[in-house]
């Protein structure tokens, strides 16, 4: 063997294998169409957001990069929904893309055992069974032999960008698709399909108006997405917000005719959560307006990001529809923005593992896989890379629950539902919402991290501290009951209003007095100074807020828990292994066709199946518990 | 549910009809390969086997033993799988004398048929995707309803009316939890501070609650109640028990009669099953023991739904009288009737708070039977059998989940909760109503979102 592991592609899937391996000490050849490509950030020049910031986080808990990339080259930062409840808080951060990019690099190509080399995968070897993948052929014919490969190809897997009227063969802009695996796939049996996505135009800073703007300042207060760090110091820059109008809207009515989306160029289909501007004004004819947030691609460099309006009109439209809206009148295009349809496998012919069912040892993960993201893309690379490594280590496999982790839910979702547009995750795909907080990615998942080998000691021991020291406040608060002397302290006497509200709870324990909605730690703090440092240090902010919304979320969590729990008896059903769905009468013929493709470990994973439906639930029970007893 | 039934495939039998003497019965069979099964029980061998679907045969049933012919019937052959269970099922229907009943069943048994286990022909179409839980519920009611009103409710939900407007419910409630998900989801989009729909909620919650509040009423209708006659040995109260079941003409089961220690019938009344006790009986069956009697008479009392007191006009209220009615349970609603007014001039006075009657004449019966009514139901109105209304245990349970949740809702957000906090409870909500109808799936929500609100950068 050449090696131990390979991995195709340098994105955001393909870093997070490739160094989860590595670091684990197997031998890693990362096989990339271009060497400057990797960790190139498509689309978006962010990181984060919604159920997103919470993956990177997990990412970062469980070891990954993600975290400390971003952390590293960061021009932005914002917590989001501060005022929408903890639970859905998420950090984001604009990234400085080429930053990004270099970093990446130099991240995968300082890493021990990990090997970078610049060609395009375009087969698979396999054993005499077919079923068993033993390495890559390359487009100039060499051959690399490894036991296990994980496959991350993006957009690339036949890639087809559209503008207008003109099409090419590309996985991103003037990027050369990668054409022939999809072969080797279809060959081995995979359900393939085409999905699209779009992004939009970059203009030029200098040509910009921003006067006619609203201008969006980032947090001054940085939390870091990764847990190793402690701060950020990074240069703030502001992202702009402008409308659509009238006029954009009409001149898209009248060159719809010239957009691939509605002449039938594009069949792939797109996100609708992520609709382009088009889309938009046809589905929502109503809105007068749409929003754009314009976003700097980075500090040493022009160019702008139009977030809102992805296009993939013909350029002279995209400029035209452009210079309609305020501040962007003199707007200079510098790239069009374009729509790109590629390949994908339906990723329930995966297991949760992000091993292929079809084929021993061949792992894939990202948009092959029908996601869309940089996040998820990282979050499935990093669980193929786990499993992967642990197939090599001859150890069970590594899957996360629903309940310990969006990316459990990731990847759930995928392998179970497969999915019909590119997937995205979002805090309502998760019925463990309040549990999945970001600022407590590290205390359910670290420890894991740790023990798959993927933290060292050092950082190790620090998380450790921080839970021991969580876990101790929470116990004197438990223990602490407030009395009346605690307000004769020189601190609780520079207590104002809080002093009323405190006074209220003269006899209770401080861990009740926290259930308050209208006092916070740092009040109870004003009474109880104990709580201020621990070991003779200053207890850290986001540690403080971890035990605050820990105690005051606890009843909702547990409520939550008692519907998901009522929910998924079901849940604990185990189908056998090998079970036959033919054999049970009463089933329909599609959820029994459906049954056979998913083939779900258990009844709860075969009631998540789109299609199937309830009454073919109680048959499968019924027969699944008969067949028990 | 499951646990009762070792298969659903096998061959099962049971008679559709009541057991009782009648014109015609039917016995129901049904199972995978039922009618080669049934083939040895009919005369003309080898037609069931060969019959197609929705066909009826004449001929013999016999014994598969013996070869005795038991009884001409008629064979309705039902092919998998259209037929109420989905497997291939057969009718004979039979004279309806009951040794013939009986022979025929013993038949059924004796060619390898098991005895159904109650509710198992609908478990079965349930279970081959036939029926929705909500319409397998309603066949069981249909089939154990006792008056024209409850069968009538019973296949109004059959028809979908209750599921559908629970889905109506669930589907407002969908919108308002999108519009909480959106802006979660989307924090920064111009869908501006979408307020939470706190008119759509209220209004759900009423509606909840509302079907969640006839579930007494449709327990009412199809459980029934009893109702017990009560008064002096000479108040005439085996007389109106007479008259009251002669007044309704859809007497369900027979009167019972002294073979019992007490007497009772079942009478409908305005719709609802009632079943009338005469607490007469007892006293004057147990007269040797008079105190167990009155013991007796005291539990049926206290289980009635209502009491019907008749005093003799002719000898006016009692120190008995007032001393019984004294002692009936506060609570207890009572139908006071001033009896045997036929024998008092027609101007004397009848005290306040009693139904003048005369059950020699017939005077008074449809104000008793109307009190009666009024007593049971509370006041209501009597069903139609065109309203909405619950009564399986199971859904008035999550109804009743499905509003307290909404309540919470509602108050979360008066209380200015995070809208993390209130998704919880409003998705409890739909999750509740989910349970009744269908389940609700994310995409469901998301499906609702991206179709209402214009976001996506």
């Amino acid at each position: 063997m050449d090696f131990d592991a390979i991995v195709i592609g340098g994105g955001h899937a393909g870093i997070e294998a490739a160094m989860c391996m590595s670091r684990l000490g197997f031998e890693t050849m990362m096989v990339t169409q271009n060497l400057d490509c990797i960790g190139k950030m498509s689309c978006n020049p962010a990181v984060g957001g919604l159920a997103k910031g919470n993956m990177v986080r997990e990412i970062d808990a469980l070891g990954g990069e993600m975290g400390r990339l971003i952390d590293a080259t960061m021009i932005q930062f914002r917590v989001l929904n501060r005022s929408r409840g903890p639970a859905v808080q998420a950090p984001r951060a604009q990234a400085d893309k080429k930053a990004y990019e270099v970093l990446a690099k130099k991240t995968v190509e300082r890493q021990d055992h990990l090997h970078l080399y610049m060609d395009t995968v375009v087969d698979l070897s396999f054993d005499s069974s077919g079923r068993k993948v033993t390495g890559v052929v390359t487009q100039r014919g060499k051959r690399m032999s490894a036991k296990v490969v994980v496959l991350t190809t993006g957009t690339f897997l036949n890639g087809k960008v559209f503008i207008g009227e003109y099409s090419e063969t590309a996985g991103r802009l003037a990027e050369p698709a990668a054409v022939g695996l999809d072969r080797t796939l279809a060959g081995l049996g995979f359900r393939m399909g085409r999905m699209k996505t779009g992004t939009p135009a970059r203009v030029a800073r200098w040509s910009l108006d921003f006067d006619r703007m609203e201008e969006q300042f980032g947090d001054e207060d940085v939390v870091p997405f990764s847990f190793s760090h402690t701060s950020v110091n990074r240069p703030k820059l502001s992202c702009y917000i402008t409308f659509t109008n009238s006029k954009t809207h009409r001149i898209l009515e009248e060159n719809m005719a010239r957009s691939p989306l509605y002449s039938g160029l594009i069949v792939g289909s797109g996100p609708r959560y992520c609709p382009s501007i088009e889309d938009k004004v046809v589905k929502f004819p109503d809105k007068d307006r749409h929003q754009i947030f314009i976003e700097p691609e980075g500090l040493d460099t022009e160019e702008m990001y139009l977030n809102g309006i992805s296009s993939s009109m013909p350029e002279d439209v995209q400029e035209a529809f452009i210079h309609t809206i305020p501040g962007l009148e003199h707007a200079e295009l510098m790239r069009p923005g374009y729509a790109v349809e590629y390949d994908y496998i339906d990723p329930s012919q995966l297991y949760p593992t992000m091993e292929a069912k079809l084929c021993e040892n061949l792992f894939i993960a990202g948009q092959t896989n029908g996601s869309s993201g940089y996040e998820e893309a990282a979050g499935q690379g990093l669980i193929a890379g786990i499993n992967a490594a642990r197939r090599l280590q001859g150890a069970p496999p590594f899957v996360l629950s629903r309940a310990e982790a969006y990316i459990g839910v990731l990847c759930d979702d995928l392998v179970t539902l497969g999915t019909k547009e590119p997937y995205r995750m979002f805090t309502s795909r998760a019925e463990h919402r309040l549990v999945l907080r970001a600022d407590s990615c590290d205390m359910r998942l670290f420890e894991k991290g740790y023990e798959l080998g993927l933290h060292p000691e050092a950082r190790y021991e620090a998380f450790c501290r921080k839970r021991d020291t969580i876990a101790e406040i929470k116990e004197l608060l438990r223990r602490r009951h407030l009395s009346q002397n605690d307000f004769d302290s020189d601190a609780a006497s520079a207590m104002n209003g809080t002093k009323l509200l405190l006074e209220r709870h003269v006899g209770k324990s401080l861990y009740q007095i926290l259930k308050d909605p209208q006092l916070s730690l740092a009040d109870v703090q004003y009474v109880a100074p104990e709580l201020v440092e621990a070991n003779g240090e200053i207890i850290p902010g986001e540690w403080l807020r971890q035990v605050e919304l820990d105690v005051k979320y606890e009843g909702y969590v547990a409520r939550q828990e008692r519907q998901i729990l009522r929910m998924d008896k079901i849940e604990r059903i185990r189908i056998p292994e090998g079970f036959d769905f033919n054999g049970v009468t009463g089933l329909s013929t599609e959820s029994r066709e459906k049954l056979n493709h998913i083939r779900p470990l258990n009844v709860g994973q075969a009631s998540r199946i789109s299609g199937v439906r309830n009454s073919d639930i109680a048959v499968l029970m019924a027969s699944v518990q008969r067949r028990r007893s | 549910m499951q646990k009762n039934y070792a298969s659903t495939d096998d061959c099962i039998v049971a008679l559709a009809t009541p057991y009782a003497e009648s014109a015609i019965a039917v016995i129901r069979a049904s199972g995978e390969h039922c009618l080669q099964h049934a083939d040895n029980l009919f005369s003309r061998s080898e037609v069931l086997a060969s019959a197609t679907g929705h066909s009826a045969h004449v001929g013999y049933l016999l014994h598969p033993v013996s070869r005795e012919r038991i009884d001409q019937v008629v064979c309705t052959v039902y092919r998998a799988p259209a037929s109420y269970t989905g497997q291939d099922s057969v009718e004979v229907s039979c004279h309806g004398s009951l040794s013939v009943i009986q022979t025929c069943l013993e038949a059924f048994r004796a060619a390898g048929f098991r005895p159904a286990g109650p509710g198992e022909f609908t478990l079965r179409a349930f279970l081959a995707g036939k029926l929705g839980l909500t319409q397998a519920e309603a066949v069981a009611e249909l089939v154990r309803a006792r008056t024209r009103t409850a069968s009538t409710l019973a296949l109004g939900r059959l028809s979908g009316r209750l599921e559908h407007r629970i889905e109506a419910i669930k589907q407002s409630l969908l919108h308002v939890l999108a519009g909480v998900e959106i802006q979660l989801d989307y924090p920064e989009e111009d869908t501006g501070e979408v307020p939470h729909d706190i008119a759509s909620l209220i209004r759900a919650r009423d509606n909840v609650a509302a079907l969640a509040d006839t579930y007494r009423t449709g327990a009412l209708y199809q459980d029934g109640v009893l109702v017990a006659l009560a008064g002096a040995t000479n108040a005439g109260k085996s007389s109106l028990f007479n008259a009251l079941l002669r007044e309704d003409r859809s007497i369900v089961s027979d009167v019972h009669g002294t073979t019992r220690d007490y007497i009772e019938a079942s009478i409908d009344v305005g719709g609802v099953p009632v079943k009338l006790v005469d607490t007469a009986g007892l006293r004057e069956i147990d007269e040797q023991v008079e105190g167990e009697g009155i013991r007796r008479s005291g539990r049926i009392i206290a289980r009635a739904a209502a009491v019907v007191y008749l005093v003799d006009a002719t000898a006016g209220v009692s120190a008995g009288d007032t001393r019984n009615l004294a002692d009936l349970p506060s609570d207890k609603p009572v139908v006071k009737v001033w009896n045997k007014v036929d024998l008092l001039p027609a101007d004397h006075a009848v005290p306040e708070g009693y139904i003048r009657s005369s059950v020699e004449s017939g005077e008074g019966l449809a104000e008793i039977l109307d009190a009666i009514f009024s007593r049971i139901s509370g006041g209501a109105a009597a069903l139609t059998g065109d309203e909405t209304v619950v009564d399986s245990a199971r859904q008035h349970d999550l109804l009743r989940r499905a509003a307290e949740s909404l309540e919470r809702t509602i108050t979360s957000v008066h209380d200015e909760m995070p809208a993390d906090i209130v998704a919880v409870d409003l998705q409890d909500a739909v999750g509740a109503l989910g349970e009744i109808t269908g389940e609700v799936s994310t995409d469901d929500v998301l499906e609702t979102m991206f179709g209402g609100f214009c976001v996506g950068k």
